[in-house]
């Protein structure tokens, strides 16, 4: 027991004029919230996979400027091809081998060198520039949906909660009805109509991020309508209706920093689902087009060319590898934040 | 019809006809009341106030089944003074104190602050009344907003409602601070690093920043340690006489209402049951409930065990109250009449009132 | 920089930590070893005690600090005989009671010290730790009187003592029943669990003897479901419950703190009908000392994680000596107080127990505090056969006399 002591915080010495309470040294609000985060192995591992892609994809571009985004190696590459033609005179056989030199003016799908560190890709692109430069986008555009996401969500659910009654049983049922549409079919017919519009290739999945916080607001709505719900039972609500705040002051200065851990948290784990629903866009493509990059359209190549799904991994697998660092990362910070934040959610 | 009329002989009650004659009289006496001029002498005046909840609506939103929380309460009270709602949990006082800070909007009744009615104001025209009344609840935890200091708590409805000028809200707040026995160094700390009774200092702070005439007190020593509880009591006792408050005690512990109370008013499943000065009250109990309340508090003095009254049974559901006196459930002298006749709310002593059939009956 | 007076700083907060991990590690390792029975058997101070608490240390490691929630308590419960734990929040008499059930939640709270002597009545067991059967049956065991250490039994052993010879009766009794069990399953299982071999009629006859002893009617509630029963109702469930296994000891851990005025009385009513009934003592611990004073023939008195002074009822109400004591029953407004004088009160608040000093822990809100008072916490000092109180004034008395 004296160990025990001895192993503890010094604390002041307490003379007379110490009441006991400034004896006890608390820890400070967010040094808890910071201890409880990097207590968990696995968040500090997210925070470190978050933070190396954003350096990656953002610092990255301005260090390694050996290649651009759509700089094509124009190296040139002699192909060779073998072609065998079999015939026969006079019941021999021959075979003739013909060798074909062609050479091409991109070096494309060069193996992982000095010069391309990961290659290039079937057209010449650099792979390890256009990773950069697709996280760009694939970071971007998943925070601009989580934000809007966010702020609709945060705007509907707390008036939904707040005012209840008409208002709330409006917002609640046309959040029902978004939940019920299917997602992606609609993507599809979004898709063909900005083929036939003429946009720019690079705002298209802008357009199309717009239409999945349309859709996804409403996860965000429910989660902040609930907290307001309860929060707005506390009596410290209460205590504000009797002091005769305005509605604003009360919703904004009261309710809403009391579910901001609650939007954080809510907001990193959507982070995650977003990078993802970016990939399957551009996947399928329906979101960034040739020849501007993302994780999702580099691996499109391998949906169309046997080869290069089994010769040249260095093409497609990176990106994959980055699209899990990236949803395994905010997954891992999202819940390390909820644990910290939140402590009452902990297992 | 005939049949009734034969039956009357017979002590035989028809609810019915019962409770139509009981409205009427009720509607009279409410009608009476209200055109009765406001009494200048007094902060507050709450006449035949009614509180119902919703329990069932239909899919339109009528009200099909409702709670009444509160039923017909009526008093007066002055500056300065203080009067303390008893009554075990579901007797409607902690609603009774909401409705007359507007937190809920009555259903029915009259509630005069200050020579105005303000029953029917709204937000807006209620913001210059909230200034002068304040709530402190009973738990000190969630009633403190958890994310600001202490500082921020009490300097916020001091800049909002422009108590002083802006320069001036931090010494303001200080000096306040230190009237209710916070230290100076707390100015900058979060309500969790505090103990309950720091906490429910901070409430009190925060209700006097706005210089009320009434502060509510909704139980605001039960959640507290007994030597914490005398230095809240002493501490209200202290602002009043310096502040000229009037409070609303609502409590369920007796001794506590009877320390700190001129006034007291005895509640029991939404309805009061009586009403009189503390020396009323407790010198000559008039209603078998406040008798028995009173028995019912432990005593602390290991030789002197009194016989109880013993209440049986247990406090029926306020959304299913009981016909007639609705204490006729548990009472020990409850009769026949008492299952059927709603006792009448008189005046036995001056100023004293009291509902029981059995005070009537010895009353003539 | 202003902060570091008040909060920790980083390094300090891992220094804890680490410190903290180590201290549960080993006490972890100590809970969950494997220990023949001879290793947690006892010898009781005094035959007549069935419970005695000698010198316990239940700490619990926060990330602030060591919080020594009880710090070298000691007290006895006498055989068939209530005692009363009365004191503030945070004075550690619910942990007390919570160690004495080994209920204390790991791995931040720990026992770290001392004994808990309980007269248990358990199966005589053979020295493989194997019950002995009884001789010429092949069903029933022989039973024997035995004292067990419960700070030292390893967390397997528990359920010797546990729910069958020390039931609890808990504060909330919204929350201590499971909603999805009518009430007669609930009690049922008690009987299943502790008796067994018994036959489901069997128990459903004990339920109901249970429950008509705390005067329900059996016939309204054995199907019930505990939403549908009042506070009062399912408190009284909840003590059927606890003496549905007979236990030689029942903890009542603010039985009736959560209850209206009326129904409270109602439940101290029986409590006091059921210490007549019944071959066992009660714990009771609360805040309230109208009820200890009614209900307990023993009075404990905690303050900060220590007892400051102990006696029967009489000595601690007629002639309370410790100034925490004599404070307390100064500053509960009384029915019969004549008004218009201030309420006394006890300046001050309630330590947190972290980092606590080394003299008397109620040294700053005391008005009789001496010169001698800024030195070592006071040891008990015994003023009769049976009241002890730990305060300076009285060792000066009888260094004196």
């Amino acid at each position: 027991m004296e160990k025990l002591e001895n192993n503890q915080a010094p604390a002041e010495v307490a003379d007379n004029e110490v009441p006991l309470d400034k004896n006890v040294r608390l820890m400070s609000p967010t040094r808890m919230v910071v201890r409880r985060f990097f207590r968990s192995k696995l968040s500090i591992l997210g925070l470190v996979m978050v933070i190396s892609l954003f350096l990656f994809s953002f610092v990255g571009p301005l260090v390694y400027t050996q290649w651009g985004e759509i700089e094509l190696d124009e190296s040139g590459k002699t192909e060779y091809s073998i072609a065998e033609t079999t015939y026969t005179v006079n019941g021999v056989t021959y075979t003739v081998r013909q060798t074909t030199e062609k050479y091409l003016k991109d070096n494309f799908l060069a193996p992982p060198s000095a010069e391309h560190i990961l290659g290039t890709d079937n057209e010449g692109y650099d792979i390890f520039v256009r990773l950069m430069y697709g996280g760009r986008i694939s970071l971007t555009v998943s925070f601009i949906a989580v934000f809007l996401i966010t702020i609709l969500g945060v705007v509907l659910g707390g008036v939904a909660g707040y005012f209840g009654g008409a208002v709330d049983n409006v917002i609640m049922r046309v959040s029902d009805v978004l939940m019920c549409l299917p997602g992606v079919p609609i993507l599809l017919i979004i898709s063909t109509i900005l083929d036939a519009s003429d946009i720019d290739a690079k705002y298209r999945i802008y357009l199309l991020m717009v239409y999945l916080t349309f859709i996804s607001w409403t996860g965000t709505a429910r989660l902040v309508r609930g907290q307001i719900l309860s929060l707005r039972e506390q009596e410290y609500m209460v205590a504000a209706e009797a002091m005769g705040y305005s509605t604003f002051r009360k919703i904004f200065k009261h309710l809403v920093p009391n579910v901001m851990p609650q939007l954080i948290v809510q907001m990193s784990l959507s982070l995650g689902s977003m990078i993802l629903y970016e990939a399957t866009l551009s996947y399928l493509n329906l979101g960034v087009k040739a020849p501007y990059a993302a994780w999702g359209t580099m691996i499109n190549i391998i949906s169309t060319n046997q080869n290069v799904l089994q010769n040249h991994w260095n093409v497609w697998v990176p990106a994959g590898i980055c699209i899990v660092i990236a949803v395994l990362g905010f997954n891992f910070v999202g819940d390390g934040l909820r644990d910290a934040l939140d402590p009452k959610a902990r297992r | 019809m005939a049949d009734e009329k034969v039956m009357e002989n017979v002590p035989q009650y028809d609810d019915a006809v019962l409770e139509k004659e009981f409205q009427e009289k009720r509607q009279r006496q409410i009608a009476e009341d209200f055109a009765k001029p406001f009494d200048p002498d007094c902060i507050l005046e709450v006449r035949h106030l009614r509180k119902c909840f919703p329990l069932k609506k239909t899919i339109t939103g009528k009200v099909t089944k409702e709670l009444v929380a509160v039923d017909d309460v009526s008093f007066k009270l002055k500056a300065g003074e203080t009067l303390g709602i008893v009554g075990e949990s579901g007797c409607g006082k902690t609603t009774t104190g909401r409705a007359i800070l507007k937190l809920h909007q009555p259903t029915g009744g009259q509630i005069i602050f200050n020579g105005e009615d303000i029953t029917h104001f709204d937000s807006k025209q209620m913001r210059p009344i909230r200034q002068q009344m304040q709530i402190i609840f009973q738990d000190p935890y969630s009633s403190l907003p958890p994310r600001s200091t202490v500082g921020g708590i009490l300097s916020e409805p001091v800049e909002v409602h422009g108590i002083v000028p802006k320069e001036q809200v931090k010494d303001y707040v200080l000096e306040l601070m230190d009237k209710c026995g916070l230290r100076d160094y707390y100015y900058e700390r979060y309500p969790h690093e505090f103990s309950g009774g720091q906490r429910q200092r901070i409430c009190i702070a925060r209700a006097l920043s706005v210089n009320p005439k009434l502060v509510i007190c909704d139980e605001p020593v039960s959640a507290l340690d007994v030597s914490i509880q005398a230095q809240i009591i002493n501490l209200l006792k202290k602002l009043q006489r310096e502040m000229n408050l009037a409070y609303i005690f609502i409590s369920h512990d007796l001794s506590v209402v009877k320390f700190i109370s001129d006034k007291i008013g005895v509640m029991y499943l939404g309805a009061m049951m009586e009403f009189g000065t503390k020396e009323d009250i407790f010198r000559n109990p008039l209603h078998p409930y406040t008798k028995a309340l009173f028995s019912a508090v432990p005593n602390p003095d290991p030789d002197n065990k009194t016989e109880r009254i013993k209440l049986e049974g247990d406090i029926p559901s306020p959304a299913n109250p009981p016909k007639g006196c609705r204490f006729h459930t548990r009472c020990p002298y409850a009769t026949e009449k008492c299952k059927h006749v709603v006792p009448e709310y008189r005046e036995y002593e001056p100023g004293h009132f009291a509902a029981c059939h059995m005070l009537e009956q010895d009353n003539g | 920089m202003a902060n570091n007076d008040r909060y920790l700083s980083g390094k300090e907060v891992r220094a804890i930590a680490k410190a903290n991990a180590r201290e549960i590690k080993r006490l972890e390792a100590y809970k969950n070893r494997k220990a023949p029975e001879s290793e947690f058997l006892a010898e009781m101070r005094d035959p007549s005690n069935i419970l005695e608490i000698e010198d316990l240390h239940t700490f619990f490691y926060t990330e602030q600090g060591v919080v020594q929630a009880v710090n070298g308590v000691s007290y006895d419960v006498p055989r068939n005989a209530v005692v009363g734990v009365v004191g503030e929040s945070g004075c550690g008499k619910s942990v007390t009671a919570m160690s004495v059930m080994r209920l204390i939640q790991g791995p931040a709270g720990q026992i770290v010290d001392g004994s808990i002597r309980f007269k248990a009545y358990d199966y005589k067991r053979d020295a493989k730790g194997n019950p002995v059967l009884k001789e010429g049956s092949q069903t029933e065991y022989e039973m024997e009187e035995k004292v067990y250490d419960i700070a030292k039994m390893p967390v397997h052993e528990i359920h010797r003592i546990r729910g069958k010879q020390v039931a609890m009766i808990f504060q909330e009794p919204m929350t201590s029943l499971n909603p999805v069990f009518t009430i007669g399953e609930q009690l049922d299982e008690v009987t299943f669990i502790h008796t067994p071999g018994a036959t489901k009629e069997q128990a459903r006859a004990k339920s109901e003897e249970m429950l008509r002893l705390v005067g329900i009617i059996p016939e309204n509630v054995y199907n019930a479901f505990p939403h549908e029963l009042s506070g009062g109702m399912r408190q009284r469930v909840m003590i059927a419950m606890a003496l549905a296994a007979e236990p030689r000891l029942i903890i009542a851990d603010e039985p009736t703190t959560a209850l209206d005025v009326t129904i409270q009385a109602q439940i101290l009513d029986l409590l006091q009908d059921i210490k007549n009934k019944i071959d066992g003592s009660i714990l009771l611990i609360t805040h309230d000392l109208g009820v200890i004073a009614e209900m307990a023939d023993y009075v404990v008195v905690m303050y900060a994680g220590k007892v400051i002074e102990k006696g029967t009822v009489q000595e601690i109400f007629r002639d309370p000596r410790h100034p925490y004591t004599i404070g307390l029953q100064k500053s509960k407004p009384t029915m019969t107080l004549d008004d218009g004088t201030e309420l006394y009160n006890i300046p001050g608040n309630v330590p947190n127990p972290i980092n606590m000093p080394s003299y008397c822990y109620f040294k700053e809100r005391c008005d009789k505090c001496t010169a001698k008072c800024a030195g070592d916490y006071p040891c008990m000092v015994q003023v009769s056969p049976t009241h002890f109180v730990a305060c300076h004034l009285y060792s000066e008395e009888e260094n004196h006399g």
